[in-house]
């Protein structure tokens, strides 16, 4: 049998393809300036935890390459293959949310869940999800898994994943954490023996396929606030983002510049941002009744003393950063300035944002691109620990302009030789163009990091060429 | 009908950012439910069938990285409606320019050169080269006419499939004392040719419907169905003449006073075509006429620009009929969660696959011709 047949005895010839004209549309994302475009050999879109293990289970056998896709939203090239023959293993059709608990405050979920469909059950129960700025297309397992949702809330933390189970390319399940003692008792992050969610978390598909995660669900609030502060220098934000992150006092934090990321917020283009400071912070205050108002004081004192100026937005506008918070439909639109976007996306301390960006700004500059085409992005996260916040450092830009597209290339290489230098505490995720010079300075981590991927996938199957 | 060159087609390929938000419908917008909006990608699942993927394929045709037209090639490219929520979408919350519709138009052109087309389009092709008809009918319907005013123009599916909508538009149009005439020799409006491809077969029967309509000599021109404005408005060159659908034309008789319909006092859910309200940006005007006879709309979930298709459209239901009959039920069910068995539109096209799919569909031109009745009674 061929490895086409193979494949349509275990999902069914209406699962499966190896026509260009279903594998075309899994060959590019719009990290294709950096990731070239390459079609998989076949699509297979399992249906079943089962389905999906008899897949891995042939790829194994026949050491050939398999490359996990959730919803397939993904601007990173860690889903294009890099190697011919490749099975693309669709879990889109894997959408069921299994379980959504107030009691424990948790959803447990399939790969092809997005955050739409999480948002929506989890409000009836006055519920959300943390939530990525993203699509709200994007799959909440995959994003939770590779590596925390970095933005919504400093007060949720980084890290929401309680629980998962993974298929490995064997075809054998691992359980983490309580599921491991008990599966309907998903809810705790560390099971017997040594916690192993955590080595797994961050692999884009190298070590198997996720196929079920319980993750953390937080309150929504009645009483929330949101303040857009303006400021004209880069420096003077820095002290008030401290305190109120230090204090705990916000639940969003968003240090951004006016024209590039305030029309996703405000969800319009119809606004003459022009006329407003070159930066903003925007920030949300919620708490309960009395809590709230004690907040929203203190908030309003640090920011009489920050020398920014709250922003006098229309009220309807303003509110649409709670979309942000729930789910961030409007982000894209800014892409939509040049029709491109790149991005570096890290984590580091928050005093180094100045240096981050007039870096980045000098080195686009030099290299020839528009000032107004140049932007960051800072979000405090987690706990205020090691004033951790996730950058983006960015550029618009029109893909099809090929002189544009080998100036991102030249700024790029400098960009990350920069920021290493300069110290980050890591990638947003690990991808390609990142990942390179990254495994070069990590010393003999990088060795032992192959060893135990050698020892999940000896034959090298899951998404090969995106780490190693 | 000019051809997009390669270059701007690459271009706007590039700008898809892939974030998918076109296959759902404005969810913050509708109190944040996840609703689908793409009856193509709902259907057939694989990504091909997404505008994200389907542009991929484009460019790999557009590239000579696909260089057969497989089976599977001309369903990546014609098992879709065109209906247009994803550049309804698109536009909104990105504000690059794709038209994903006239983009998919241009890939089923690019097939439709190299003959890679389904058998079922060729055949409309030859019928309406024999008859002038998309259905292939023989038998001319003939209608009245009363002077040179207005044109109606009645196009196929309401001459041949359903009648009712152009009867009861005349009725209209006698009760309002409007001369009008509707074409002795009327084609094709060439939207089925256009839609699938068959661009140089449309081109003869927009000449021919140019020619005719020239003879008459109207002012303004109107449309019940909604497919043969759009390709009046887009693909003809300007005949001096206005355009309007049937609603906006009802609309200003009643407030010219040429026209007093009574009151159904009834409400009933209404479906948006995409022609008429994504397309042409018409979704108040409907609304307007069905108020004016009393009809309170009930709104559909996924209404106006997130409006689900009513799955004939593009070619679907001559190319694909399960497809297309798996779309109307969605809508079918939609339309039943409002308690309602009935459900008002504005579209013969729409009319014909909602009805097959269970449910009774009156046009706006029925609606009002039955409440002119109405107001006869009363």
């Amino acid at each position: 049998m061929t490895i086409l047949e193979e494949l349509e005895r275990i999902v069914g010839r209406e699962n499966v393809s190896g026509d260009p004209a279903i594998t075309a549309a899994y060959s590019r994302d719009q990290h294709w300036t950096f990731v070239p475009p390459k079609n998989p050999a076949f699509v297979v879109r399992p249906g079943t935890k089962e389905e999906i293990r008899d897949v891995l289970m042939l790829a194994n056998r026949e050491k050939t390459p398999v490359i996990p896709w959730s919803t397939g939203i993904n601007i990173r090239g860690m889903t294009i293959p890099t190697q011919d023959g490749s099975i693309m293993l669709d879990v889109s059709r894997l959408n069921r949310i299994v379980e959504l608990n107030p009691e424990m405050m948790t959803a447990t979920i399939q790969p092809g869940v997005t955050f739409g469909m999480l948002v929506e059950a989890s409000k009836k129960h006055g519920l959300r999800p943390a939530f990525p700025d993203a699509p709200l297309t994007v799959s909440a397992v995959t994003n939770n898994y590779l590596r925390g949702i970095y933005q919504t809330s400093p007060r949720d933390g980084l890290d929401h994943i309680l629980s998962f189970e993974i298929i490995l390319p064997n075809g054998e399940t691992l359980q983490t954490g309580s599921r491991l003692l008990k599966r309907d008792l998903p809810y705790f992050r560390y099971g017997p023996g040594p916690e192993i969610a955590s080595l797994f978390i961050g692999g884009p598909g190298t070590w198997g396929v996720v196929t079920e995660l319980t993750l953390k669900l937080y309150r929504i609030f009645e009483h929330q606030k949101i303040y857009y502060v303006g400021f004209d220098d880069l420096e003077k934000p820095i002290d008030l983002i401290d305190r109120v992150n230090r204090e705990e006092l916000v639940s969003s934090c968003r240090f951004v510049d006016t024209i590039h990321w305030l029309p996703p917020y405000l969800g319009t283009f119809d606004y003459e941002y022009e006329t407003l400071p070159e930066f903003v912070v925007a920030m949300v205050v919620e708490n309960q009744d009395r809590i709230f108002q004690a907040q929203d004081q203190i908030v309003q004192s640090y920011i009489a003393k920050s020398g920014g100026k709250i922003l006098d937005l229309p009220q309807d506008l303003a509110d649409n950063l709670k979309c942000e918070m729930l789910g961030a439909e409007t982000s894209p639109m800014i892409f939509g300035f040049k029709g491109n976007f790149y991005c570096v996306g890290y984590y580091g301390p928050l005093n180094l944002l100045p240096k981050y960006y007039q870096d980045f700004k000098e080195n686009a500059l030099k290299i020839g691109f528009d000032a107004k085409d140049i932007s960051f992005y800072a979000n405090t996260i987690a706990r205020f620990h090691g004033q951790s916040t996730y950058y983006e450092l960015e550029i618009y830009f029109d893909s099809s302009d090929r002189k544009s597209v080998e100036m991102l290339r030249t700024l790029h290489a400098r960009t990350v030789t920069n920021l290493l230098e300069t110290g980050i505490y890591g990638w947003f995720r690990p991808y390609a163009g990142v990942i390179e010079p990254t495994l070069e300075r990590i010393g003999n981590f990088t060795e032992y990091w192959k060893k135990l991927q050698n020892l999940i996938d000896p034959n090298g199957i899951m998404n090969p060429g995106k780490v190693f | 009908m000019e051809k997009i060159s390669e270059d701007v087609l690459l271009r706007a390929i590039s700008h898809c950012f892939k974030c998918k938000l076109c296959a759902i419908a404005d969810f913050h917008g509708m109190g944040e439910e996840w609703l689908a909006i793409c009856p193509s990608g709902s259907y057939y699942g694989f990504n091909s069938f997404y505008s994200p993927g389907r542009f991929e394929v484009l460019r790999e045709v557009l590239n000579g990285e696909i260089d057969c037209g497989t089976e599977m090639l001309v369903k990546v490219a014609f098992a879709c409606q065109l209906c247009g929520a994803c550049y309804e979408r698109c536009k909104e919350v990105s504000k690059v320019e794709l038209d994903n519709a006239e983009l998919f138009e241009e890939l089923r052109s690019i097939l439709a050169e190299r003959g890679w087309l389904l058998d079922a389009h060729v055949r409309i092709r030859e019928d309406v080269e024999r008859t002038g008809n998309a259905y292939g009918e023989d038998e001319r319907v003939e209608y009245p006419s009363s002077g040179d005013e207005v044109i109606y123009f009645v196009g196929c599916t309401a001459r041949y499939r359903e009648r009712e909508i152009s009867d009861a538009m005349v009725r209209v149009l006698d009760a309002s004392g409007a001369r009008y005439t509707v074409l002795g020799d009327e084609w094709c409006c060439g939207s089925p040719l256009l839609r699938t491809g068959q661009r140089d077969a449309a081109s003869r029967l927009i000449e021919h419907n140019a020619g005719e309509i020239s003879k008459i000599g109207a002012e303004k021109m109107v449309f019940t169905c909604p497919g043969c404005l759009k390709t009046f408005k887009e693909s003809y060159p300007d005949l001096g003449v206005e355009l309007l659908h049937a609603s906006e034309y009802i609309n200003d008789l009643v407030s010219e006073g040429r026209l007093q319909p009574g009151k159904l006092e009834i409400t009933l859910p209404y479906h948006d075509p995409c022609h008429l309200g994504r397309h042409l940006g018409i979704y108040d005007a409907p609304r307007e006429t069905l108020e004016l006879i009393g009809v309170r709309v009930m709104e559909l979930s996924r209404n106006r620009g997130n409006a689900w298709c009513c799955g004939s459209g593009g070619g679907v239901k001559s190319g694909f009929p399960e497809f297309a009959t798996w779309t109307a039920d969605e809508r079918v069910k939609e339309i039943r969660a409002t308690g309602s068995d009935v459900v008002a539109s504005a579209c013969p096209f729409c009319k014909r696959n909602l009805k097959d799919s269970g449910v009774r569909v009156f046009d706006l031109a029925e609606l009002v011709s039955q409440a002119l009745l109405r107001s006869d009674r009363g």
